[in-house]
This record gives C-alpha cells, sequence and structure tokens, in this order.
C-alpha cells in the first residue's frame, strides 16, 4: 500500500473564507482563559503574527485585526467535500481526525491509497500533477506527501518532504533527524520526552518499544508502530454518498452577488469531482442561498443534455446569478443534487465534427435559456387548427414538426388583433379566407381574411369579424 | 509519448488543417438580380448583414426566406433574435424553412439580444442568425462581427432606416423599400464593390418559381381563383 497525504494546514482559515482578501484575518480558539491564534492568512502573516499566538498580544501588534472562531463542523464538512472530490482519483479515501486541541489544529488531513491508481493515471508525475492542478483550482492550501503508513505519509506532508518513500526502512532513514515535536503527540508527552534528552524521531524509535510503553503509555508505542508500519492502522474508509448535499456558511452576510462567484465556482468544482468519482453526470442540481430572514433563495440550473463540466456548469450558474435578484444578504451556499444520468458518450472518428456541433448548440441553447429563461428561447412547431392564433406552437428545437400544409400566410403575426382605422383606400388583392371554427371551445371564430395591399407599404393581412362586423389587423406579409 | 497524447496532438493538427485553409462559404440570396450585383454573389458567412428597412412588413424577412430555406434544408441551424412580431410558423413552412432547425429567442433588454445574437452567432451550428436589436453602436457590429468569424455564420442584423446616415463597420448595409411586386434595395456599402447603387428584386417572380418546384407534389388549392374586385370597399372608415 501506498498512502498519498494531503495535508491541509490552512484549513481552520480556509473552510471558513475561501476568498484570498487583504485584510489581515486570523482563526483562534480558547484553551484554558487564553484565546489563541490557529491560523492566519497571508495579509495577517506579513505583519508579523505567527501561530501559535496569544491573541491579545496579536491584537497589540495590529489592532484592525479581523477574527473568527474555529468551527470544527465547518472543518468537517469542508473535509468531507474534499473526500467526495478526491474519490476520483481513488477508491480508498481516508479522513483523519480533527483534533481539538489547538497545537494541532493545523494537522488536519485526508488520504488517498494510489499505489492501485498510478497505473491508471499514467504515472507517478502525471497522477501528483493532476491532483495538485485539482486542489489549486478549489483554492486550498496543501502539503502532499507520500509513504508507506497513514502517520508516515501525513509526517512527510507536514515536514513539506516531497518524495516517494516505499518502505518503513527508507522512512525512519528520512524522518530519524526530524525533532520530536513533528510528531502528533500530547504536548504533555512531547514535554517529557523533552525532559529525559529525546530529540530527534530517530532516538525515539531506537528505544527499546517495551519500556516506552512501561515509561509512557501504551499510546504511545502503539502510535510508533503504526507511523513504521509494525501494526495494522484501521480506520473507517470513507464512502460516497448516494445523494449529493454540500453546505457552506458564511462568516458574515454577503451583500453582493459578485463575492458569491468564488465560493460558488469552488463548490461546482467540488461537484463536479463527485460526479467524476461517480462516473455519472447531471442534468438538474439546485443552488439555495441561505437567508437570516425568508425562506432560502432557490436556484434550479437544468441543462439538456447530461453533463459536469465544471465550466458549463459555473457559466450556467452565474448567468442565473447574474438575473437573480436577492432580497436579503446571503449566509449561506449549498447545492443538492439527485438526479444524475450518465453523460452520453459522445463516440465519433477523429475528424467528424457534427457530434461537437450538436453539442456546442446544446450548450448554447441552455446558456441563452438560463439568461433569459426556458419560455423566452424555444423552437416553432405547426399545430393542427386553422385559427391562426393556434396553427402554430412553442416546441424544443430538434423537436419535428407536424408535416401540415397551410394556405398562403403572413410571415408576421401580431399576438392580439388590432382594431383598424383605415384612412386611405386600400387596394384587396386577395379573399375572402373564411376561417369559421372553434365553436368546440371557448374561442369560437368567424372571420374573413383578406389581404389589403397599401401604396409603398407593407402588404396587411386583415380580417372582419363575422360576428360585430368590424375590421383588425392581424398581421403582415413581408 | 503515450497514446492519449498521440491522439490529441493527431486531432489538433486535423482540425487545424480544417479550420485553418477553408474559405468562407458564399450562400446565394436566391434572388438572381441580386446575387448579380453582389461581389461574390451571395451572402458570405462570417459577416454581418445590415439591413435597413423603410418600414416592417414590406418584405424585410421575405428577402431572406430563400437563404434561410435553403440553409436548413442543409441541416444548419436559423436563429431569429427578438423578433418585432411572432414569426408565422405555416408562413415559414410555405416557404420551404424547416421549423425543427429553427430557434426563437426573445430577449427583454437590448443588451440581452446583443449578447444572444453574439452568443448564437458565435456557435458553429448556426448557418444564419437573424436579429431585431432595438439599437446597435458601431462598437456592438464589430463584437458581432468578431463573433460571426469564429462561428462562421452570416448575421443579419435589421436597424431603423435612419441609421443608413451613420458609417458602419459592417461588410454589408442594404436598404430597403417597399416597391411593387418586391423590394428596391439600395446597396449602402459592400464590401469587395463599390457601394451607393439600386436595384429591385421581384418577389412574385421567385414566389412562382418555388410554386412551380412545389406543384409536383402538392395539390393546387382550388379556391383561389376569387376575384378581388368582388369585394366591395365600403367597408372602410
Amino acid at each position: 500500500m501506498l498512502w498519498l497525504c494531503i495535508s491541509l494546514p490552512q484549513l481552520p482559515l480556509e473552510a471558513l473564507q475561501p476568498d484570498r482578501v487583504d485584510t489581515a484575518v486570523v482563526v483562534t480558539a480558547c484553551e484554558g482563559n487564553t484565546r489563541w491564534i490557529l491560523c492566519c492568512n497571508k495579509a495577517a502573516a506579513c505583519s508579523n503574527l505567527s501561530v501559535p499566538m496569544n491573541y491579545t498580544t496579536a491584537l497589540a501588534i495590529h489592532p484592525g485585526l479581523q477574527m473568527l472562531n474555529r468551527k470544527v463542523a465547518a472543518e468537517q464538512a469542508a473535509l468531507e467535500r474534499l473526500a467526495a472530490w478526491a474519490y476520483q482519483f481513488s477508491s480508498t479515501i481516508l479522513i483523519g481526525d480533527l483534533p481539538r486541541e489547538i497545537r494541532l489544529a493545523r494537522t488536519a488531513c485526508l488520504w488517498l491509497e494510489i499505489g492501485a491508481s498510478l497505473n491508471l493515471f499514467g504515472g507517478l508525475s502525471k497522477f501528483i500533477a493532476q491532483i495538485e492542478s485539482g486542489l489549486e483550482q478549489l483554492g486550498y492550501t496543501y502539503q502532499l506527501g507520500i509513504g508507506p503508513t497513514l502517520e508516515g505519509a501525513a509526517l512527510l506532508a507536514r515536514n513539506g518532504i516531497r518524495v516517494v518513500i516505499a518502505t518503513p526502512h527508507a522512512l525512519f532513514m528520512r524522518i530519524r533527524q526530524l525533532p520530536i515535536a513533528m510528531l502528533t503527540l500530547p504536548s504533555t508527552m512531547s514535554a517529557q520526552l523533552h525532559a529525559i534528552g529525546i530529540r530527534t524521531i530517530g532516538m525515539l524509535l531506537e528505544l527499546p518499544r517495551g519500556s516506552i510503553a512501561k515509561r509512557f503509555g501504551l499510546e504511545v508505542s502503539n502510535f510508533l508502530d503504526r507511523l513504521m508500519g509494525a501494526v495494522a492502522d484501521p480506520r473507517p474508509a470513507f464512502h460516497l454518498p448516494q445523494r449529493y448535499s454540500a453546505h457552506f456558511e458564511f462568516e458574515f452576510e454577503i451583500r453582493n452577488t459578485q463575492a458569491l462567484l468564488f465560493p460558488l465556482r469552488r463548490m461546482l468544482t467540488e461537484f463536479v469531482g463527485y460526479l467524476r468519482a461517480r462516473d455519472t453526470g447531471t442534468q438538474r442540481f439546485t443552488i439555495d442561498f441561505g437567508h437570516r430572514q425568508i425562506p432560502a433563495t432557490r436556484v434550479v440550473i437544468g441543462s439538456t443534455a447530461p453533463d459536469r463540466n465544471v465550466d458549463r456548469f459555473f457559466a450556467l450558474a452565474r448567468e442565473r446569478l447574474e438575473s437573480l435578484e436577492l432580497s436579503e444578504p446571503t449566509l449561506s451556499l449549498s447545492i443538492c443534487a439527485d438526479e444524475f444520468a450518465s453523460p452520453t458518450a459522445l463516440q465519433t472518428d477523429l475528424l467528424n465534427r457534427s457530434i461537437h456541433e450538436v453539442e456546442g448548440l446544446t450548450h448554447t441553447l441552455d446558456r441563452l435559456a438560463a439568461r433569459l429563461g426556458d419560455e423566452n428561447v424555444h423552437g416553432l412547431k405547426l399545430a393542427a387548427d386553422h385559427r391562426p392564433e393556434l396553427s402554430w406552437t412553442t416546441g424544443r428545437v430538434g423537436e419535428p414538426s407536424n408535416p401540415l400544409r397551410f394556405p398562403e400566410r403572413p410571415l408576421w403575426l401580431l399576438p392580439q388583433p388590432k382594431e383598424m382605422q383605415l384612412t386611405a383606400i386600400p387596394r384587396i388583392t386577395s379573399g375572402p379566407e373564411r376561417i369559421e371554427a372553434g365553436w368546440w371551445d371557448d374561442r369560437d371564430e368567424q372571420r374573413d381574411y383578406y389581404v389589403v395591399h397599401v401604396e409603398y407599404g407593407p402588404d396587411l393581412w386583415v380580417f372582419r369579424d363575422l360576428r360585430d362586423s368590424r375590421w383588425y389587423l392581424h398581421g403582415f406579409w413581408s | 509519448m503515450n497514446r492519449a497524447e498521440a491522439l490529441e496532438q493527431l486531432t489538433r493538427l486535423c482540425n487545424l488543417n480544417r479550420e485553418g485553409v477553408a474559405p468562407p462559404a458564399i450562400e446565394p440570396t436566391g434572388f438572381d438580380e441580386l446575387d448579380a450585383v453582389l461581389p461574390n454573389g451571395g451572402w458570405q458567412s462570417g459577416t454581418i448583414v445590415e439591413l435597413l428597412p423603410a418600414a416592417t412588413g414590406i418584405g424585410e424577412l421575405r428577402l431572406l426566406m430563400p437563404t434561410l430555406a435553403r440553409m436548413t434544408a442543409r441541416d444548419r441551424h436559423v436563429a431569429l433574435i427578438s423578433p418585432p412580431h411572432i414569426p408565422f410558423a405555416p408562413a415559414l413552412n410555405n416557404h420551404g424553412v424547416r421549423l425543427d432547425r429553427l430557434l426563437v429567442v426573445r430577449a427583454g433588454k437590448n443588451i440581452d439580444t446583443l449578447w444572444a445574437l453574439e452568443q448564437t452567432l458565435r456557435c458553429r451550428s448556426f448557418a444564419a442568425v437573424v436579429g431585431w436589436p432595438e439599437s446597435v453602436r458601431d462598437r456592438d457590429v464589430r463584437r458581432l462581427q468578431l463573433a460571426a468569424e469564429a462561428g462562421r455564420s452570416t448575421g443579419f442584423v435589421y436597424r431603423t432606416v435612419s441609421a443608413a446616415r451613420d458609417a458602419s463597420p459592417a461588410a454589408m448595409r442594404l436598404r430597403l423599400q417597399a416597391a411593387p411586386q418586391g423590394l428596391l434595395i439600395d446597396i449602402l456599402k459592400c464590401r469587395g464593390t463599390r457601394g451607393g447603387f439600386s436595384i429591385a428584386v421581384n418577389f412574385q417572380k421567385s414566389r412562382e418559381e418555388l410554386r412551380d418546384m412545389k406543384s409536383t407534389s402538392v395539390e393546387p388549392d382550388s379556391n383561389k381563383d376569387v376575384s378581388p374586385a368582388d369585394y366591395p370597399l365600403s367597408v372602410i372608415r
């Protein structure tokens, strides 16, 4: 087994605030009576703040500091979303525990078993490149480590050792010079070890395991065994949920829809990773914008063909977002999908481009419908009715029309017949054509249609209503 | 190089070859008089054609019917963006336009109309896009021109006749006026030739041709031969 560990040192911050902002932001938590900084963004790091640091001290250094409270639930949710995304790369995903302890808050991680995936992705370097580009798209700060055991891979990742280490012996040779503080041992234990003169991991590992168990408890010796692969390290594997549901809570009210785009894109990327992991696509998913007072605003994103392309999803969502008027600021964002369908396999020979054109057409139609509304993007169909208003309907583009034939008709029809006030004497060029239909439903019509020619103007399609003998304009001949 | 890379490279090369050197397609207008004076003998793909009718309904859409019919018959799509009235499906069908290849888009705002025009022009599936924007600025026309080049489609944009006074970057500009039995077309500008002359097209003639073409398959209408003179004009108020 070869494990890839994705370590997420900035997760406490990134789970709360996906955007990169220019103001100094820190994430803090209380331990005892003191509030400590767990994590700070780039701007905060630039103003000489470090981790861990007392929050009061930090405020003295940088009074305009923005503070967020650590939320373990948000971190857990982010890890699970990331695990669903990572499932496309490996079928065995393990989620690391989130330690409550402040010193260990930056050790959140995720493991992928990659020994079985390397061939599929065309070798290690390509595989790693794909994972890295994916993580960069999602906007997480990450470190990667590859090792023979879970704890070993995590240790390598945290230390930024980007070397593939496949055997416990090689692992020992690589980590023996590292300080003892690098291990995720409880702080009391580290202090004790330090007190008896053990400074490096190598020194600790060379001690007889039995005496370690006796002096420091079974926990430490078990940890060392797991680190070196001497005992099994059973953990529950992550399973893909059947139904996708991701939720993100903002720390602040978001009033500007533009500010929603970055988190939305990250969530859609994770969603597409999930679809890829399940090897399926979707035709329909919903985005909910949660508010404080009123129920969430729901936006349904639909496409004509099953799809799993993040750029297209994002383009559709952005079109909808631009026309959306949120009456209240947004507090949370969720994506849900429970209808999945495999994208139709587009198999074609190398030079045939008609299928790509069809694909292009459906995406163009989706984009138009997302911005203008489904009812405003349609095809035309004939209907078997003599009444002009009912002789056509809207339909889907590409839907075959009924093979009907009509007598000569004008190219332009007015939505409503307009009563006419003719001042000049026109020339009737053809007619009448009597249309008398609809006695069986509510729209009974008895009309005589004429074509009227106006000098230096359009040919008009007019009718005389036989019931009230008035004249109406119904179309232009064009 | 593994197999996937080789395939990808090959596809890219093939596409390059197909796109790089293909000359713009010429689509006859369907009116011999007009084809005779246009430099390439028809509409050129990848360009914007501005049509400036003096009034709605004088035959400005009729002018495009042979073109649209031929395009849809070849399985290409045609889009009508923000038409001023309902494009009447039975009439389009009578003119030979395949309705299942037709897209109608109704955009409320002018900016949406221009956006929809650009999107459809850019899409390779559309052979022609016909639009009725409320107002178009020069840079909009330039954008549409670029979109048409990218999508290799022809864009027909209707503008008010007052726009004839201003210059425009469109490749072709035609002013349309009503004429007995057809249209009087002033060619204000045409890429590849000097504009500033007029010709008349006769719809009647081409309609008869169309009917002749169809009469083999369709039975003629029996009640067509009523003389217009039979109807009193006293009904006009």
